[in-house]
């Protein structure tokens, strides 16, 4: 088996884990111009959530998210309704505060109701090793992958035709024109938190079903964060790309440089690239006419 | 006059053993500290520690106590962070006035806490964190139980050495980062030298990875089949899981916290019977009879919170009980060291090697045996006596 296969593919796997959350960050990103620091530990409570459904009822994949996919969208607009919303009209540092101590809040609910423990999650997804094109993959890894890709093209379709995409795109470029309009800016934020939350939680599920159901999942909003910044933090489609972009370049770089330089291979290729393009690989060049 | 103060002085004499004791010994209690992870993902450690502690404490108290006195274990929770553990020892010294320290959290947190216990002379058994800096320098009054990584992992390579070693043997090792990391590898190290087999491969990785692919693809690259998994808990499990997708033929030893329940659920499905070395035996008739007298004194969910950590506990706070009970009615801090550092093959019934602690580093039960997980049944089966190495 080709070694520069299995990092490839290997990378990939764990791009599209990045991609996932990256995108949950740009979405409310674009529409609201938060960063949302709680994005890590919302993936974390809806793969929780998503957990103890799959204990109670034993669904397998596609009915679990059917099931996982609204609660987590109520959670996400609870949560905006509770703590964002409030804050509407305060400078954007006061709400991205607010952010990180919700994520402080979440992490303690968390651990609180399911406890310390790593718990296996296997998501109703079978365990067993399958071949594609000669590199094995457990099936978790290639729905990571498919995830990644119908969400972005759905990603993409909904902000270029739907009518909510595109009240959320003139959200983006400007507020006040778009409320003088008639968009209900309210409205677009909350359905961005639901949307970021739903997405959340399909990461946080595929990323237990891969890498087990811990507490610190919460930790890999943080490692993600890279990708948003390297497609442009306001780019979903950019975020998801992005994503795979770090992901297969940690992967090379672990598997061909040298150790313990996974980490910082991405944080490298960031530099590099925000050098040249400060706005990211696919955001929106910010232009000031004086 | 001469009689009245004759009178006042042999009444002041004969309340002297409470008043002239130290803190936390009265003439019915003794006050034993326990600073120990009980919040936080590390949680699992502290709630097993302090089910150790109190069944330690039942049970002597039941026997009749430490010469009358029975024990009292005041818990605080450090959530793991060295400056809250020592905030909370700093509490049960000042607020709680306990008479030693059992529960200890990790390393940095005891070393946190060194301060203290060397300021006020704490008789403290260190069950949880057998790491050198603990013991070396050696405090006065802290007594050290348990084994290196170093020698644990060692040990497990011995015996795959010695007894399954596969044809075209090529080590590997993955490894964090950091000072536990390189305590793992300095027991990989020593084996490779010492038993001439090839150094495949050695990885280090940073503490909270979950990903483990490359890294595993590396170890297929370099054709290892002799395995040192140094990640723990859900990172050991992901990179047994990588090491099946990729067929991997492997023998594995592992740190000994893969001896844990929850660890055990997280790694056995990826199918490989990996070995453990530990200073505390994982099964066997002790372990049956301590399981069994855990019944009597602890709940349904204390003994559902069972691991590893509440065995070391429980052997620590019967190895202190021991010293004190050696200092009789005059029971003080002093004594209680003097005693420790004089403890000599004190029988654990099987839960460890005897403990001793009379020489120069006071470190004791540094004796390991080498386990090996059906990974089926999930149950450990002994493969070697208790040994140093």
């Amino acid at each position: 088996m080709d070694f520069l296969l299995l990092l490839l593919a290997s990378g990939l796997v764990s791009g599209a884990a990045y991609g996932l959350i990256a995108m949950g960050f740009a979405l409310i990103f674009k529409s609201t111009g938060v960063v949302n620091f709680a994005q890590g530990e919302l993936v974390m409570l809806t793969a929780y959530i998503s957990f103890t459904l799959y204990s109670t009822f034993e669904l397998s994949f596609f009915p679990l998210m059917l099931v996982t996919i609204p609660i987590s969208m109520v959670i996400g607009l609870v949560l905006e309704r509770l703590f964002i919303r409030p804050m509407l009209g305060e400078p954007i540092f006061a709400i991205v505060m607010v952010t990180v101590g919700l994520a402080v809040v979440l992490r303690g609910i968390t651990i609180m109701i399911w406890g310390p423990d790593p718990y296996n999650f296997g998501a109703g997804i079978p365990a067993e090793v399958v071949l594609v094109g000669g590199v094995p993959f457990y099936p978790a890894q290639i729905y990571l992958i498919g995830a990644l890709a119908v969400l972005t093209a759905a990603g993409w379709a909904f902000l270029r035709f739907s009518r909510m995409g595109i009240a959320m795109r003139a959200v983006a470029a400007n507020e006040t024109a778009a409320l003088l309009v008639g968009i209900s800016v309210s409205r677009i934020h909350a359905v961005a938190w639901m949307l970021s939350a739903a997405i959340a939680s399909i990461a946080g599920v595929l990323f237990a079903a891969n890498f087990k159901l811990a507490p610190d999942l919460w930790f890999q909003g943080l490692r993600s964060f890279p990708a948003v910044i390297l497609g442009g933090m306001d780019s979903v489609i950019g975020s998801a790309v992005a994503g795979l972009v770090i992901g297969v370049i940690e992967n090379l770089f672990q598997g061909y440089v040298g150790q313990g330089l996974r980490e910082i291979s991405g944080f490298i290729v960031i530099v590099i690239v925000l050098m040249v393009r400060p706005f990211g690989l696919f955001g929106s060049r910010d232009i000031e006419r004086v | 006059m001469k009689n009245g103060l004759l009178a006042l002085s042999a009444f002041l004499l004969a309340s002297t053993a409470a008043y002239a004791a130290d803190p936390g010994v009265s003439d019915t209690e003794i006050k034993i500290g326990d600073v120990n992870i009980m919040t936080g993902p590390a949680s699992f450690i502290g709630r097993a520690v302090s089910v150790g502690s109190k069944i330690a404490a039942a049970e002597i108290n039941e026997a009749g106590g430490v010469n009358g006195r029975k024990i009292t274990i005041v818990t605080e929770d450090d959530g793991y962070v060295p400056a809250r553990s020592f905030q909370a020892l700093t509490k049960l010294i000042e607020v709680d006035e306990i008479f030693a320290l059992n529960g200890t959290s990790g390393t940095a947190n005891v070393l946190a806490m060194m301060p203290l216990i060397e300021e006020n002379n704490l008789p403290t058994v260190v069950t949880t964190a057998p790491n050198e800096l603990v013991y070396n320098p050696v405090r006065p009054s802290v007594f050290t139980v348990g084994a290196s990584y170093s020698d644990a992992f060692y040990a497990q390579l011995k015996y795959i050495h010695e007894n399954s070693e596969p044809a075209n043997a090529v080590y590997g090792l993955i490894r964090q980062d950091d000072d536990f990391g390189g305590a793992v590898e300095a027991g990989y190290d020593r084996a490779v030298k010492e038993f001439g087999v090839k150094d495949g491969l050695r990885i280090r990785f940073k503490k909270g990875t979950a990903n483990f692919a490359a890294e595993v693809a590396q170890m297929k690259q370099a054709g290892v089949n002799v395995l040192a998994n140094g990640g723990i808990i859900a990172g050991a499990a992901n990179i047994l899981g990588e090491a099946r997708k990729l067929s991997m033929d492997l023998q594995v030893a592992s740190v000994w916290s893969e001896d844990m329940p929850p660890s055990v659920n997280l790694s056995a499905p990826a199918g490989y019977d990996y070995l453990v070395a530990d200073y505390v035996a994982l099964s066997g008739p002790a372990i049956d009879a301590f399981l069994e007298k855990a019944k009597k004194y602890a709940s349904d969910e204390e003994i559902g919170a069972i691991n590893r950590y509440t065995y070391v506990t429980y052997v620590g706070l019967k190895a202190l009980a021991e010293a004190m009970g050696q200092c009789g009615q005059d029971l003080t801090r002093a004594c209680t060291v003097e005693k420790l550092r004089g403890l000599k093959d004190f029988d654990t019934q099987g839960i460890s090697a005897p403990l001793s602690f009379d020489n120069p580093e006071q470190l004791s039960g540094t004796a390991v045996a080498v386990y090996q997980l059906n990974a089926a049944e999930k149950t450990f089966k002994a493969l070697t006596d208790f040994a140093d190495y």
